[in-house]
């Protein structure tokens, strides 16, 4: 990489493709916000949402030469963290029942205006099944439409609407719930 | 509120409850060691990586297609060996019949001689 000067994406990948470790760096940093969102949300534990999303950017190095641009590496890193996530929920169960307090505390370092009622939700989201919750998270958390979270995902696009739709009246009757508590 | 509008609203809530977080500084680092401790094979960059592999693909390609030309070999040296057999069983045949033929000559002479013979 040449000095300050910042890089485009392509051109780090094409970098990184080269074997620059430094390339390489730059593009896990520009992604592992996204990734380990992704990973955390899913599995609800911090270290392996962490070892999660190390693991898939090993991949990642290993198939960077299948990576032909920008939005797609960015769909292949979605791909394969939700598909990983799945995974590890079905292999380890303890994941899936885990008590959601570490996803609900990861709060992103920017300001809103009910912190509680934000935490809450976080909350009912990690108790979703995993398909919801994969689901949701591509819609809410990476703005994905329901064509490209069925991509994503493998899944057809109304099995997608469909989930959204139930996974929306479970949250909506849940945080009524809350609410109905509180008062 | 209407039930549209409580969706708009959860949909919005649920935007901000979802931002995505940062792992913080310690993560390129770890994933750049875990590279740094895979076993040396596993470490060329990539592209050396998929050359390696479209060699690989092409040795196998060659071993494939050698044995595919041994194989053709092997059946036309078979089929030779079939043809050279039935040339000389046909030889064979022949000079079958050339013996036959002279030996019947031979016989035919000899008694032939015997009767002159007596008769002188």
């Amino acid at each position: 990489m040449s000095g300050d000067e910042p890089c485009t994406s392509g051109e780090l990948l094409t970098q990184a493709l080269a074997g620059e470790r430094a390339a390489f760096g730059a593009l896990v940093r520009a992604h592992q916000r996204s990734v380990y969102s992704l990973a955390l949300r899913m599995l609800s534990d911090r270290h392996a949402a962490e070892d999660l999303a190390q693991e898939v950017f090993l991949q990642l190095y290993h198939n960077l030469a299948s990576v032909s641009s920008e939005a797609h590496l960015g769909f292949w890193l979605r791909k394969v963290t939700m598909h990983r996530a799945i995974d590890r929920l079905r292999r380890t169960p303890r994941y899936a029942s885990a008590a959601p307090e570490e996803a609900a505390a990861a709060a992103s370092d920017t300001e809103h205006a009910d912190p509680m009622l934000e935490r809450r939700l976080r909350s009912l989201v990690s108790e979703l099944a995993p398909a919801a919750r994969a689901v949701v998270l591509l819609r809410y958390q990476e703005d994905l439409d329901p064509v490209e979270i069925a991509r994503t995902l493998k899944m057809p696009v109304n099995t997608v609407k469909s989930h959204l739709k139930r996974s929306l009246a479970q949250l909506r009757e849940r945080m009524n719930e809350t609410a109905d508590a509180l008062t | 509120m209407s039930p549209d509008l409580e969706n708009e609203d959860l949909e919005r809530r649920l935007h901000g409850a979802l931002e995505a977080v940062d792992p913080g500084e310690r993560f390129v680092p770890g994933v750049l060691a875990r590279i740094a401790a895979e076993p040396a094979h596993a470490q060329r960059p990539p592209r050396a990586a998929a050359v390696v592999s479209w060699l690989a693909f092409g040795l196998a390609a060659s071993v494939v297609v050698a044995v595919l030309l041994a194989h053709e070999w092997q059946l036309r040296r078979i089929e030779e060996g079939r043809e050279a057999r039935r040339q000389l069983v046909e030889a064979l045949r022949v000079t079958d019949e050339k013996l036959n033929l002279a030996y019947r000559a031979v016989n035919t002479q000899q008694q032939a001689a015997p009767a002159e013979h007596s008769g002188a």
